[in-house]
């Protein structure tokens, strides 16, 4: 990871001082393991902030939406797909970005790390593809593929899709894994025992919004949840309120999320919130063939009709 | 204040006995994390726990909370007249409250119990609860509740203080309250030991565990303006997504909006938690937003707990140092480098910056 | 949508689609006739989607 580190405060400063960009958006080492913090770099001090390692789990895409600038951004597979995205919705344009596209071996998961150990994680270091643990009194070396995020264990997209310049060679993309095992176990499941399976997932849910404001899809300039005229939905804790809110955000990623798994990330509460995402994702594929943000000459599904659209729905 | 010495099975037979007075509530495993829940007949509170997920503020200030019911059938002689909810709080007793969220409640009240105003639904269930405490006998990486005016065995905001050393429980009773509860369980008549010395050697090694200081103490010399118009707001708050996490997860932060809801005739009048991240906070009806950016969103927050509260009620800061929301943030705005920024900011030094680039 | 809401515990039978032009007054009488119909052999929903008042703490 320290080449990519080196590589990345290399192209930045390259680009700012030529002036290509303005703004080299990224990731700088945060205050805690496993948690990296998006950075903007406009000078080339701030640029030697930039680093990279597997904690770079949030969707920069995110921090792009309506920019007027010309940015510079540091890319992983799905960033990259959410920057197609964002260029086919016209949240940005394509020759404001400069993509430093980085090929991704995937991130680590925070939950399930810090969930493993009983006291504080003082450190977490890596090396190839172990990962080293400490404590103040312990240390434990885990193999990366085993602490992997599930989106990312299931990526089959991991190395950028559209991008001006790699960090490092292209890695071999996944071909034997299936993201939609958990959706197919769901699938099976009768109404009554569905209904609970999503009753309990968003049971500890406070209502924080972290995971609607870290997807690069949720750029409503007022999101349903805040409209007051007329409110949509209520605002306290009622269970059915928790689920609108829940079934709705989803329901607008449909056929645009690219499963770059920033909502369950940033969920303090930990709750495993792609399940609702994940469906629509298979849906999506499914029904139209379709994986979001995979080319810019190509309109989404809901956005274009096709007399061979499936419509066994309407009766 | 009163000491004694309690072993394992007086801790449990007390707890339970005290179930008949009080609704018990302490820390139980909840999937992968500690949260405070009412114990039921033979479930003990889990000790084992560092500090629960989300503190003890909503047993006395609930996320959503009904205030008042109404009704809008115009046949009937209450018709839109609030009426306000049965307002009884029974007794409560919250057992292994760390320090540092012990330390939220009085500061809470500053704001909820003025003698200008009162606020009956936080005042009534915060006189009905008990509060007993659990020392920490080592602190968390992200603790920093020395630098926030109390200490992992502060005393603060508790009636009863458990020190726990191996099967013993030594207890504290600081309050009337909290003898009252000892008396409930069954402990009053327990003799007074001396084990100050033992508690004293247990809280220096405590103190000694608690890795990370924030420095507090030029905050309040500082001028407003110079702190508000500091440069470094918005670098800080690039990450920022706005979500409402560290106000949620915040013993402190008691901000709450207030909604209608009706169905069919009748209606109720409840709040709701709210948080200063979210631009609809001070959205105002017109459709101008005095805080319509998310730097001046976060600079809110900062300066409310460390600033605007620091000069208002010369306390200290709007802070315990407990760390949640440093563990929590999803981009990792640590409050702590936030606070050292303030803290050091220095207006001159600044200016020379700006000129000389 | 329908997949969705089914997958994620609202049983078949409670959302229908159909395209129904102005001019087909007995196609949409039929429809309604079908949907009410199939919703009244479902359980009622009340306890379970339908919000009557908020249920808080």
């Amino acid at each position: 990871m320290k080449e990519y580190t080196e590589k990345i405060r290399e192209i930045a400063k390259r680009l700012l001082n030529d002036g290509t960009v303005d703004m080299v958006i990224g990731f700088r080492k945060g205050t805690l393991p496993m948690m990296n913090q998006p950075h903007i770099a406009t000078c080339t001090d701030s640029a030697d902030e930039l680093m990279w390692d597997s904690n770079c789990g949030l969707n920069l895409a995110n921090y792009v939406t309506d920019r007027k600038e010309k940015i510079g951004i540091v890319a992983k597979g799905c960033d990259s797909r959410n920057l197609v995205t964002h260029v086919i919705e016209n949240k940005i344009k394509r020759d404001q970005l400069y993509i430093i596209g980085i090929p991704c071996s995937g991130m680590i998961d925070h939950h399930k790390i810090t969930a493993m150990f009983d006291t504080d994680i003082t450190s977490v270091k890596e090396s190839g593809e172990s990962i080293t643990i400490s404590g103040n009194d312990f240390s434990k070396k885990l193999i990366k593929q085993d602490v992997l995020c599930e989106n990312c264990a299931a990526c089959t997209h991991r190395n950028p899709v559209e991008y001006d310049e790699l960090v490092a060679d292209l890695v071999e993309e996944q071909t034997d894994v299936d993201p939609y095992e958990s959706v197919t176990e769901i699938e099976s499941m009768d109404a009554e025992e569905k209904w609970n399976y999503f009753e309990d997932l968003i049971s500890p849910c406070i209502r924080c919004y972290a995971c609607r404001n870290a997807c690069p899809l949720c750029y409503c300039p007022t999101c349903f949840v805040d409209e007051s005229t007329p409110q949509w939905v209520g605002k306290s804790q009622d269970p059915i309120d928790v689920r609108t809110f829940h079934l709705l955000r989803a329901f607008h990623c449909a056929g645009r999320c690219t499963d770059c798994g920033a909502c369950e990330r940033v969920c303090p509460m930990g709750i495993k919130i792609r399940e609702f995402t994940k469906k629509l994702n298979k849906d999506c594929l499914e029904l139209y063939g379709w994986e979001a943000g995979l080319s810019l000459d190509e309109r989404p599904p809901l956005d274009t009709f096709k007399t061979d659209d499936p419509d066994e729905f309407i009766k | 204040m009163k000491l004694i010495k309690i072993d394992q099975q007086n801790w449990n037979t007390g707890i339970e006995k005290a179930k008949s007075a009080y609704r018990v509530f302490g820390p139980v495993k909840e999937k992968n994390d500690y949260e405070f829940k009412v114990l039921g007949t033979n479930e003990m509170p889990d000790l084992n726990f560092r500090n629960t997920r989300l503190s003890p503020k909503s047993i006395i200030y609930p996320q959503s909370q009904v205030m008042f019911t109404y009704s809008i059938d115009e046949t009937k002689d209450d018709c839109r007249i609030m009426k306000e909810v049965e307002n009884v709080t029974s007794p409560m007793a919250i057992i292994g409250v760390r320090p540092c969220d012990a330390l939220s409640f009085p500061i809470v009240r500053r704001n909820f119990d003025t003698p200008e105003y009162q606020d009956t639904y936080w005042i009534k269930a915060y006189e009905a609860t008990t509060f007993v405490g659990l020392a920490c006998n080592s602190a968390c990486d992200t603790c920093f509740c020395t630098s926030a005016g109390t200490g992992p065995f502060g005393e603060e905001g508790l009636d009863v203080l458990i020190i726990k050393d191996g099967d013993d429980f030594y207890t504290k009773i600081i309050t009337p309250k909290g003898e009252a509860f000892a008396e409930s369980a069954g402990w009053g008549k327990k003799e007074q030991t001396d084990i100050t010395a033992k508690i004293k050697e247990l809280k220096t090694a405590a103190e000694a565990s608690v890795s990370s200081t924030v420095s507090t103490d030029k905050l309040k010399n500082k001028t407003i303006l110079d702190l508000y118009d500091a440069p470094f707001w918005e670098e800080e708050a690039f990450a920022c997504i706005n979500c409402g996490t560290c106000t949620y997860v915040c013993p402190t932060c008691w901000c709450f909006d207030v909604q209608d809801e009706t169905h069919g005739k009748s209606g109720i009048r409840m709040r709701n938690w709210d948080s200063c991240m979210f631009p609809l906070f001070t959205h105002h009806a017109s459709g101008h937003n005095p805080r319509n950016n998310k730097y001046e969103r976060v600079r809110q927050r900062f300066m409310h707990k460390l600033k605007y509260y620091v000069d208002k009620y010369d306390s200290g800061i709007q802070c315990v140092g407990c760390g949640r929301c440093i563990r929590l943030c999803p981009v990792n705005i640590d409050i702590r480098k936030i606070c050292d920024k303030m803290n050091s900011f220095d207006t001159e030094s600044c200016k020379c910056e700006a000129t000389s680039s | 949508m329908k997949n969705f809401l089914e997958h994620t515990g609202i049983e078949p039978g409670r959302l229908h689609f159909s395209w129904i032009s102005s001019a087909e007054s007995t196609k949409f009488v039929d429809v309604v006739k079908k949907i009410t119909h199939e919703v009244k052999m479902l359980d009622p929903a009340n306890k379970r989607y339908v919000k009557t008042e908020p249920k808080v703490d």
